[in-house]
């Protein structure tokens, strides 16, 4: 992938989050609009981006850490433009477009180039796998940004962030949403794993974390109907939901050997 | 003191409220998670208990392990106790929302998701008590094998095609197999990567393949090149016999001189050989190839000389058994079902109102 437009795209959503800033300091919407177009542009660019490696390999690209940090950056930018227009909230932007620049400024140091795909992955279930995963991390990633909001919003009281109801509103969307489309991941994985390894359930720790994963989510769609968890609890779990995400995605890969290598 | 009807009706009430209870789910799916997540770390640091647990099923796999490390082990029975405990959970409260369908039909996506949820469990249960996982097997072609513990099946490895890609990395392994019932060939499949043979619980795959030595190609000075393997037998010019009786791709002779295998793959090869010579003597006696030719067969005239080894590729195939495999199937569509019809009950219940408070 060219470095430049790497680059251009991280200027952009860094621009972006800068004008969420200014808006929440300004107080003017004008810098809000700006920031929105210029994630529009991001997601434009990114998507061009991802389509022309999608292209070029002959397989969806998502095999390594920079390929899976870049592509949960663009859907992660996506489902933000999903709840911006949705439900206008503005400010809310500057808290994912930081956790964006988070996964993009991880990827953006790293090798991008596309390897073989092992014949093992050469498989729509594994894309559909990836594709179901990343969305539905993407999706735990808002919940975690709209969690944070949330208790910063029980502080601040301001009139700048979107309304507590309206936060738990989203976080709880976020989080179905996210559970659907990991259910799907899980499905699309079992299948590959029984037609790659002859078992579609083994007690390897990726699997067993993604089980977890999914368990607490699960969860958590429940956990909704409890009235006195309805707020703080519930801007907590997303939180520490998000945590259990990211050791599943990086801490695994990075601190402990898996079946699913990162790099 | 007597029940009255109506008093044992409200404790099973309560009973009944209890095992559909939303509470008790969520402690027992917490319990189970929290079981899980300590425990994988005492998987991954303890590779030498857990080891096994991919390459059996946990019937198989867990008395074993117990017996070497409960205190490392003691997690696994009790999370799984946990899970069945919040899928019977599930399952009440489905049955629980069932008897109320005709006003929740539009709730379908949900119930096919605790569906899913209780049929995978099921599913899971019955493949780890009933099933199980064997190999890699090594098959060459045109052999046979029998299928572990099912005496009626026996598996043909028809033809292995190994495919490299220029610089020699493994793009696939393409085995022509036949499966066979009691005798009668049941199916005949291409089993490749990622395209395995599923039949009656059955799943084979292909994990590798190898190369085995199958003899060695000799110059000998009357007859120009020729290949001897094991059971090979060659009439010589001046009327002698020679035949290979054994091959060991790895030999070493023991302190009394016996001869012994040491291991598959080639190293220090050795042929016994036997020679029939005219006068209807025989010689028998070891050549490892790497010493030289036996006194024996140099007086014999017999100036073999090794070339080159001749191997043979094997297949290495995968057989695992999963009865539970086609119900985890239905599991996997009911839960893929409910999550796409639950995508729009979302908006929907949200647009009424309609959740329940616990
Ligand atoms: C792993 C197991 C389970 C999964 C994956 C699961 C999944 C779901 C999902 C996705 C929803 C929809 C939530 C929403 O509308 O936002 C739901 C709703 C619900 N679930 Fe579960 N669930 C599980 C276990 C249970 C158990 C054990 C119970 C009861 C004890 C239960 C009771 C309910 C109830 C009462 C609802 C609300 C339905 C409504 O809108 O009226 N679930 N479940």
């Amino acid at each position: 992938m060219s470095k430049p437009l790497l680059l251009l795209l991280f200027a952009l959503y860094l621009t972006a989050t800068i004008g969420y800033l200014a808006h929440l300091i300004c107080r003017r919407t004008l810098f809000a609009k700006i920031a929105l177009g210029l994630i529009f542009s991001g997601v434009l660019l990114q998507t061009g981006l991802l389509a022309q490696r999608w292209w070029v390999a002959g397989y969806m690209p998502v095999t390594n850490l920079f390929a899976t940090l870049f592509f949960f950056s663009w859907a992660l930018a996506l489902i933000y433009l999903y709840f911006e227009l949705r439900y206008r909230i503005r400010a809310t932007g500057l808290f994912v477009m930081l956790l964006n620049l988070v996964l993009l400024g991880g990827a953006v140091p790293r090798d991008s180039t596309i390897s073989a795909l092992i014949p093992s992955l050469d498989t729509p279930l594994f894309s559909l796998h990836i594709l179901f995963s990343f969305t539905g991390y993407a999706f735990f990633a808002m919940a975690f940004s709209i969690g944070a909001l949330y208790l910063v919003q029980t502080r601040l009281q301001t009139e700048m962030l979107p309304d507590l109801s309206t936060l738990r509103r989203i976080n709880e969307e976020a989080i179905f949403l996210g559970f659907g489309l990991f259910t799907l991941c899980m499905v699309a994985g079992s299948l590959w794993a029984h037609i790659a390894w002859g078992h579609w359930f083994s007690w390897n720790i990726k699997s067993v974390w993604s089980i977890l994963v999914w368990i607490f989510y699960a969860g958590m769609c429940h956990a909704k109907f409890i009235r006195r968890w309805q707020g703080s609890v519930y801007a907590w779990l997303s939180i520490v939901g998000f945590g259990i995400v990211l050791f599943t995605y990086l801490g695994i890969g990075l601190l402990l050997e898996s079946n699913h290598p990162l790099e | 003191m007597e029940t009255s009807p109506q008093t044992a009706k409200t404790v099973l009430l309560r009973l009944w409220e209890f095992l559909c209870s939303l509470k008790v789910a969520i402690v027992l799916a917490s319990a189970a998670a929290l079981l899980i997540m300590g425990g994988s770390l005492v998987m991954h640091y303890n590779p030498r208990i857990f080891g096994g647990m991919e390459q059996e099923i946990m019937s198989e796999w867990l008395p074993g392990a117990w017996s070497q490390a409960p205190q490392l082990v003691f997690w696994v029975p009790l999370s799984g106790l946990c899970v069945i405990l919040f899928a019977i959970n599930t399952l009440c409260c489905l049955i629980d929302w069932l008897g109320k369908i005709s006003t929740r039909w539009r709730k379908t996506g949900e119930y096919l998701i605790h569906t899913g949820f209780i049929l995978l469990t099921i599913a899971y249960l019955w493949g780890n008590l009933a099933g199980f996982r064997s190999g890699p097997h090594s098959i060459f072609p045109g052999t046979e094998i029998k299928i572990p513990h099912m005496p009626e099946y026996t598996l043909r490895l028809e033809s292995f095609t190994p495919q490299l890609n220029p610089q020699g990395r493994p793009l696939d392994m393409v085995n022509q197999v036949s499966l066979r019932q009691n005798g009668k060939t049941v199916r005949q499949a291409e089993v490749r990567i990622n395209h395995p043979l599923i039949h009656d619980g059955l799943i084979i795959l292909p994990t590798s393949f190898g190369q085995a030595l199958q003899g060695f190609r000799f110059h000998l000075p009357e007859q120009g090149m020729i290949n001897l393997a094991k059971g090979s037998r060659l009439t010589l010019a001046n009327g002698q016999i020679l035949r290979i009786r054994q091959l060991l791709p790895d030999a070493r002779r023991s302190g009394r001189g016996q001869v012994q295998q040491v291991g598959d793959r080639l190293g220090n090869p050795a042929m016994q050989i036997v020679v029939q010579k005219t006068d209807n003597s025989t010689w028998q006696g070891w050549y490892f190839l790497r010493e030289g030719l036996p006194t024996e067969l140099s007086e014999a005239g017999i100036l073999l000389r090794p070339i080159e080894p001749i191997f043979k590729t094997y297949s290495l195939l995968t057989i695992n058994r999963d009865p539970g495999d086609k119900l985890a199937l239905v599991g996997s569509l009911c839960l893929s079902i409910g999550v796409i019809l639950a995508f729009f009950s979302f908006y929907r219940k949200r647009a009424r109102g309609d959740r329940p408070d616990v």
